[in-house]
């Protein structure tokens, strides 16, 4: 009886969020697997049915190639800039270094302030291949700038690095929080021990903080792939002949530039795929290291 | 299953709720019409693109009709992003009344949105105005804003030309005359060579908008064409020797080092500083860059080759009217009138560079003759204006597809992963393909 009621009360707390989640959330992406097989210019009275056109043309042309890679490649220098190099100044911030320590936190933390619209403009100098500061860096030491945002690969380090510099700070001050929490007394008897700064990081750290490590590394991926529609969309439109594409913006780019929107549905559902495997390979094989206190 | 009907009830109960207070917030909205009409404007004027004119203009307009109210909306990302607004409102309902409409989306827009037809609204509410378009522009001028079949879309607004913009300082230091501008394409390749080999820094840029418009007239100024009609399809022709002697000219100035290849902010952006001898793009940007840069913009005609007739495209935008009832139509008309008269024309051009459309606009404006007068930049760009031709827009519902293939294909060539020939032969498949 106890247990019904308890029930009857959990369920009625949780409607609002549950409804709000199913009307906002769920629905949108039900309809979109339903837009997926039609052919419709969003304004056009009459939607066409086409079955698995959509599908079978996305599968057909060499474009999802191109552009898984690029998810891919931009998931690896996302991961690098925003997940490792994070987790160890962290590690340095909180356990190697005790002075000026509120300056670092501060100064690496600001650039998280800026919009990302800026960041874009800022960078567009910073890389521009004849009068930024990187070209003339490299020039002085005999080298020419690459055209960055032109060639293929190196756009999508450009393009990583721009979202890099805005999300470090954020997923630095998580990390840091994590590393600040490990109890201090372990580390103590650790280097009674003898035991080196590597082996503290390993046996100690890395276990302790692996929960946070879990969600800065989930967000890194997940956040990133959407941050990249600023950066994307203002300096490159997906190019240089779709160099800068990825599975995040071509759905832009079809249902907001062709206003193609049955096409663009269906990248939206393969990228809904994408993300769900991302999600259970993330369950099946990270969740099970992680070292979870209670 | 009692727990299930349960959850199911109070599920319905929200949605009841929440649905009932969606109409109720609706009925506040709309109100009878007030004695004030309200006319929506959209335009692409950014602050550095003559945004300060277009609010100028519309509280001048306001000022001077009482009865009207016009509201202008800046929709950034030029006219890609005012289509795609426009596409946006219009499906939700909530239309514009006066638009600034891109030349090249002159096809996808008369296809796809429920514009008001200029001549048979006039011809019913204001027929003392039947004749204003005639009147007031050039046949050419008037046919930019018609469709293939000759269908009158909308009132040309803003026209604008590519040229060529030179930083004589630089030219000076090369050796070359700043006076005395290339004025072919071989001339204008000799002259970026000599600029990379005496300063080191580089000669040429060609425009890397996200459209093909530049690049269209230095291929039909070759004697190329973008498109062309098979028994009454239209489909494209940009695969000619013509077309792929024009782009590899720009290709091999990229690979020996005297051409840039950027996107089109670098481009600029290293112009203004000093960094590069000749831009190619828009009149529009004359305002903009005579006053952002270091050094004393000159402008030169569009290079031609030699002798073949020199084609360009016409930029810019035209205004097209979305109002449904009556009294707006007419609002509407009523603003589009004041645009385009002599003065506000003026400002507009003064304020953005942008060439005005309408006849004898020097003859009725003392500030613009002035302005023609005291900018010679201006005068080099009006030269061209007998040379305008059509900006290509592709029809059908993969029309703004095609134009991507288009830039997509212009990396291609200018990075040197294809040549001319080949990349220029395979994309015209693909577009035909997909057209």
């Amino acid at each position: 009886m106890v247990m019904k009621k308890n029930t009857w009360q959990a369920t009625l707390f949780l409607l609002p969020a549950a409804l709000l989640f199913l009307i906002f959330f769920y629905r949108p992406l039900l309809e979109n697997v339903y837009l997926s097989f039609f052919q419709w210019n969003m304004i056009s009275p009459t939607m066409k049915f086409v079955g698995g056109a959509n599908y079978q043309n996305i599968f057909a042309s060499a474009e999802l190639v191109k552009i898984l890679w690029n998810t891919l490649f931009l998931v690896l220098v996302l991961l690098i800039l925003n997940f490792l190099l994070p987790y160890i100044y962290s590690y340095i911030l909180g356990h190697l270094i005790t002075r000026f320590n509120f300056f670092y936190r501060s100064a690496l933390f600001l650039p998280s302030c800026i919009s990302l619209a800026v960041a874009s403009i800022i960078f567009l100098w910073f890389y521009n291949p004849l009068a930024g500061p990187l070209s003339v860096i490299l020039n002085s030491i005999g080298m020419e700038s690459p055209r960055w945002f032109k060639e293929n690969g190196l756009v999508i380090i450009a393009v990583g690095s721009i979202i890099g510099w805005k999300t470090f700070g954020y997923n630095l001050i998580v990390m840091l929080a994590a590393m600040v929490a490990v109890p201090k007394e372990l580390i103590e008897a650790a280097k009674l021990e003898n035991a080196s700064n590597w082996i503290i990081f390993k046996r100690i750290i890395i276990p302790m903080t692996s929960p946070t490590a879990l969600y800065v590394f989930t967000i890194t991926v997940v956040f990133g792939l959407q941050y990249m529609l600023v950066p994307v969309n203002m300096l490159t439109q997906g190019g240089p002949d779709q160099g800068s594409s990825n599975l995040v913006y071509i759905v832009y780019q079809y249902a907001f530039v062709f206003f193609q929107t049955g096409k663009s549905a269906a990248f939206a559902v393969l990228t809904m795929l994408f993300y769900m495997a991302f999600l259970v390979a993330k369950n099946k094989f990270l969740d099970k290291k992680v070292h979870y206190e209670n | 299953m009692k727990k299930f009907s349960k959850l199911c009830a109070v599920l319905c109960a929200g949605a009841l709720a929440l649905s009932l207070s969606g109409c109720g917030g609706e009925q506040n909205t709309t109100k009878t019409s007030d004695k004030k009409v309200q006319i929506e404007y959209w335009h692409v004027a950014a602050e550095s693109f003559g945004g300060a004119t277009v609010k100028e203009l519309v509280a001048d307009f306001n000022k001077k009709h009482p009865n009207i109210e016009v509201v202008e909306k800046y929709n950034p990302d030029m006219y890609k992003g005012l289509t795609q607004n426009l596409q946006a409102a219009i499906a939700s309902g909530k239309n514009p009344d006066v638009v600034q409409m891109g030349w090249s989306y002159l096809n996808y827009a008369a296809e796809n949105f429920k514009y008001t037809d200029l001549n048979s609204m006039l011809a019913k509410e204001v027929p003392g105005d039947k004749d204003f378009l005639a009147k007031n522009f050039l046949p050419n001028v008037l046919a930019l804003a018609q469709t293939d079949d000759g269908k009158q879309i909308g009132v040309p607004y803003s026209i604008s030309v590519p040229v060529l913009f030179i930083n004589p300082e630089l030219f000076a230091k090369a050796g070359l005359d700043p006076k005395n501008p290339p004025k072919t394409w071989k001339e204008l390749a000799a002259a970026a060579k000599q600029i990379k080999e005496k300063t080191g820094d580089v000669g040429f840029f060609m425009q890397e908008y996200a459209d093909n418009w530049a690049q269209q007239a230095i291929i039909e100024s070759n004697g190329g064409s973008m498109l062309k009609k098979v028994d009454g399809k239209v489909k494209a022709s940009f695969a000619t020797p013509e077309a792929a002697e024009a782009y590899q000219l720009l290709a091999d100035m990229v690979q020996n080092g005297s051409g840039l290849h950027a996107t089109n902010e670098e481009g600029f952006q290293a112009f203004l500083s000093g960094k590069v001898g000749m831009v190619c793009t828009t009149i529009g940007k004359r305002a903009n860059f005579e006053k952002s840069a270091k050094f004393p913009v000159l402008v030169a005609r569009f290079p031609i080759f030699e002798g073949k007739t020199l084609k360009v495209p016409a930029g810019g935008n035209f205004l097209m009217m979305f109002s449904k009832d009556s009294a707006k139509q007419k609002a509407a008309w009523e603003f589009i009138k004041y645009l385009e008269s002599p003065e506000a024309m003026s400002k507009w051009s003064t304020g953005t560079g942008y060439l005005p459309p309408v006849k004898d606009i020097e003859k009725n404006s003392p500030t613009f003759k002035e302005l023609v007068q005291n900018n010679k930049n201006v005068q080099v760009a009006l030269s061209t204006m007998p040379n305008l031709v059509k900006w290509a827009s592709f029809p059908g519902a993969n029309g703004l597809q095609a134009e991507q293939m288009l830039i997509d294909v212009r990396d291609v060539i200018l990075s040197g992963k294809d040549s001319a020939k080949n990349a220029l032969t395979q994309t015209e498949e693909k577009i035909n393909k997909l057209l």
